[in-house]
């Protein structure tokens, strides 16, 4: 009997919602793992490079959903206008040259001559328009990116102007293959992007033609011929592998199964291991288009909370050296700014007023008036954390240690994130939670929604959710918005940081350093600031 | 399950005599010298239990805390014996700690799992007829869902805290206690003594749990001791899925979260792993022992 209850625990997988289906799909891609070697193994084995994620992607090209593992496959089929370097300055991939018009009110986009579509029809100015109104339409971000965007201009086959209506600054870099894609006019005209075949088998002008997807087992890429990139791309066949567990990762790196994986793709309390590993390397560059922080985001509304003194005293509770060190094992790097040291050019790096002080924090919950009752407890709290990362709940481990000593009794409590999601944002029934927020590529789009007093919106996903309200922080994310002077933007984004610093209606604890893990005889796999996200064109393996 | 070999026991001569444990008689030391291995599994029982009812006076306050470096081995540190974990958790403590978890919902998911099984068996068995169909429908109903599915679901609909999970261990599994008690009541419903208890007037609650339940309960309690073995390993599994309680040692917790360290720290996962089996051994030998104690013709032999 023992056994058979032993078999059944070990059936249903991590998730709430996936349970056997991963372990199934675990056993696939391993089964998956040995096939695609021998299949591929028949002709030129080296000039495979194998990609490793932990799901499948819910659609090839990111057009209608941008999930995680969407973004790390579009773009090798489906590119963008530009590409960025490590500081996010615009480098060009469809278009050769571009112009932003001194008022910031007129874009134009020269494009690269010669382009075709895998399917040999030539790619023109028809499909970049098509793809920018599609996307402005049908983007989960393209409301908001392509917002101040009032018409599109095709002068003649090579040339794109974009009118907006007010200056956006962060609209040049938006144009990454993954985050804005440009698709091919002639087969989404008149669809269903959603449902469009495209999706998934996908036609693009990108290094790899899109060759077949066994579901649940990999994608196989192909070289694209006639890329507009000779010689690149140098390798025949690119094959993407999904493989749940983390553990199992480990493995197939160790054992050259897989060549490369981003976004951490092993377990942090495995990284010191496998770095002494001879065959592998580890980049910690190809991040930088999307930048995380991990938060302590307070719920304003809650009785406690929307006192300063008891959120300034939780704050001189926590240690960002231990977060740092022991739940991230080093890989992570302290922010108490909610712009991410990752986007160098708005990272304010002056530390929080509110250093750690245990004293200090006692202190202060006496002045508030929570004097210790039974014992050492001040009060009781619960804390929510977003279960999608396994940090997420050693983070909120170790709030709950922490503010034990300052006499605040912490209770956790454990969902999935469907039931997390709706909780913060829907229902609004939470004390304080352990979360995370993307910078993506600029404050505006990804740091506004969270402070801004107009984002707080019931039901909004990753909005406002701590309810914060200041005219002052308002003021200074509009004009930051809209603000065409580099200088005098980076000044409001700087202020705002000093204020939202002082206020605390959150904590910002630290940036996940992502790192891209590959094998020894991969080379030039992280060229772009969206690294392994990128087009990939230039890998080579020797 | 236990089911099939405690069946044996239903047949009428077995307990139609009123329960009286003859095994007293011949002292303890019979006990200890004809059932070795029940010994073995008590004295277990019994560290586990000591360990879990002082666990606050070996180790006062949170284990949860963080309170040394990072992933110290055994014997590295006197001052935590057995290692902390990836957050500078003491395991001795954890281990502790998560004895008192496992052994109360082990316990509390058996007894529940042990009254709506033994409700549901009595009626149905007692009472036959549609009664009976119905019941007996219902249980095949629950025995068709994959035990530990259930328990998911339903921990996954409530929230997952200690009396969830009792409660959703114990609605898992009590179709095989009431089967049990539902095939005694059917033969000892027919007895003389149940013959005469009716014809004393008596009514039918009093026959029911007066004088039929007693007489069938010794498979039942060696079911039940199984049951709180398997209501352990689920607990731990829900855990190990990172489904139990956040604010709980468990076992489960421990190890799934050593599971990301078996290559480098693997005492991480080892130790739980061990107070896990041994807990469920001794529980199982102690089943098994009942039974041999329990049943007449195993202990002519």
């Amino acid at each position: 009997m023992t056994i058979e209850v032993r078999a059944q625990a070990r059936q249903p997988g991590r998730s709430r919602t996936q349970t056997g289906l991963k372990t199934t799909l675990a056993a696939l891609a391993l089964c998956a793992t040995a096939l695609s070697t021998t299949a591929f193994s028949g002709t030129a084995r080296a000039e495979t490079a194998t990609m490793v994620m932990a799901t499948e992607p819910p659609t090839l090209v990111s057009l209608t959903n941008v999930a995680t593992t969407a973004l790390g496959v579009s773009a090798k089929v489906t590119e963008g206008l530009l590409e960025y370097d490590e500081n996010l300055n615009p480098k060009p991939q469809l278009a050769i040259a571009w112009e932003v018009s001194p008022d910031g009110l007129t874009y134009t986009f020269k494009l690269r001559d010669g382009v075709r579509w895998h399917d040999g029809k030539p790619f023109t100015a028809d499909d970049v328009a098509y793809s920018l109104n599609l996307l402005k339409k049908v983007h989960p971000r393209g409301r908001t990116t392509f917002a101040n965007v009032t018409s599109i201009d095709t002068p003649d086959p090579q040339t794109v102007v974009l009118h907006l209506s007010k200056p956006a600054p962060y609209l040049l870099k938006a144009f990454a293959a993954a985050e804005t894609p440009i698709i091919a006019k002639h087969i989404y005209e008149n669809t269903d992007p959603a449902s469009n075949p495209n999706g998934n088998a996908p036609i693009g002008t990108g290094p790899f033609k899109f060759k077949e997807w066994s579901r649940g087992n990999y994608i196989a890429y192909e070289r694209n011929d006639d890329y507009w990139g000779k010689p690149d791309p140098k390798i025949d066949q690119l094959v993407v592998k999904f493989i749940p567990d983390a553990a199992a990762r480990s493995i197939a790196f160790e054992s050259g199964g897989v060549d490369f994986g981003y976004r951490t793709p092993v377990a942090l309390s495995d990284l010191e291991r496998l770095k002494k590993l001879p065959n592998l390397k580890f980049e910690t560059k190809g991040a930088a288009y999307s930048s995380n922080v991990t938060r302590l985001e307070f719920n304003l509304d809650n009785p406690y909370f929307k006192d300063h003194k008891v959120r300034e005293a939780v704050a001189r509770a926590l240690d960002r050296k231990v977060i740092v060190n022991t739940i991230h094992y080093g890989a992570a790097i302290p922010t108490s700014s909610p712009i991410a040291p990752g986007l160098k050019a708005f990272h304010d790096p002056a530390p929080s007023p509110y250093t750690y002080d245990i004293k200090a924090a006692n202190k202060l919950l006496d002045e508030a008036g929570y004097a210790p009752k039974e014992g050492k407890t001040r009060f009781h709290v619960t804390l929510d954390y977003n279960p999608i990362t396994t940090e997420g709940r050693r983070l909120a481990e170790y709030i709950r240690a922490s503010l034990s000593r300052i006499g605040i009794a912490v209770d956790l409590r454990a969902q999935d994130i469907s039931a997390f999601v709706k909780r913060i944002y829907t229902d609004r029934d939470f004390d304080f939670t352990v979360n995370g927020a993307s910078n993506l590529f600029d404050p505006t789009v990804g740091v506004q929604r969270l402070y801004w007093s107009k984002s707080f919106v019931k039901g909004v996903p990753f909005s406002n959710s701590t309810h914060y309200s200041n005219p002052e922080v308002d003021q200074l994310l509009e004009q930051a918005a809209v603000e065409n002077d580099p200088v005098k933007r980076k000044e409001q984004f700087r202020k705002f940081q000093e204020i939202v610093g002082r206020d605390i209606p959150d904590l910002n604890l630290v940036q996940p350093v992502f790192l891209t893990v590959h094998n020894t005889k991969v080379h030039d796999l992280v060229t772009t600031a969206d690294g392994v996200e990128g087009n990939l064109a230039h890998v080579e393996i020797k | 399950m236990s089911g099939e070999t405690s069946s044996s026991l239903a047949s009428p001569a077995a307990v139609a005599v009123p329960f009286k444990p003859p095994v007293v008689r011949r002292g303890l030391s019979a006990i200890v010298i004809n059932h070795p291995t029940f010994v073995v599994g008590l004295a277990i029982l019994t560290v586990v239990f000591v360990l879990a009812l002082t666990a606050d006076i070996l180790y006062p306050g949170d284990p949860m805390d963080m309170v040394g470096p990072p992933l110290l081995w055994p014997f590295q540190d006197m001052e935590y014996p057995l290692g902390t974990d990836s957050l500078g958790r003491d395991v001795a403590a954890g281990l502790v700690y998560g004895a008192r978890v496992s052994l109360i919902i082990g316990f509390s998911a058996a007894s529940i799992g042990l009254l709506i099984g033994t409700l549901v068996g009595a009626i149905g068995g007692f009472f036959g007829g549609l009664i009976d169909n119905a019941l007996a429908r219902l249980t095949e109903l629950f025995q068709t869902v994959p035990t530990f599915l259930l328990v998911i679901v339903i921990v996954a609909i409530g929230e997952p805290s200690l009396p969830v999970m009792a409660l959703a261990i114990g609605i898992a599994s009590w179709p095989t206690i009431a089967r049990l008690v539902r095939a005694q009541f059917r033969s000892l419903r027919q007895q003389d003594f149940v013959m005469a208890a009716r014809s004393l007037g008596y009514s039918n609650t009093r026959i029911i749990f007066m004088e039929i339940l007693p007489n069938a309960l010794p498979p039942v309690v060696v079911t039940a001791s199984v049951m709180v073995a398997g209501a352990i390993l689920t607990e731990t599994g829900l855990s190990f899925l990172n489904m139990g309680d956040p604010n709980l040692v468990s076992w489960g917790s421990m190890i799934g979260g050593g599971r990301e360290m078996l290559r480098t720290a693997w005492y991480l996962t080892a130790l739980p792993g061990i107070a896990t089996a041994l807990t469920v051994l001794a529980l199982n030998l102690i089943g098994d022992g009942l039974n041999e104690i329990f049943n007449p013709r195993m202990r002519q032999r």
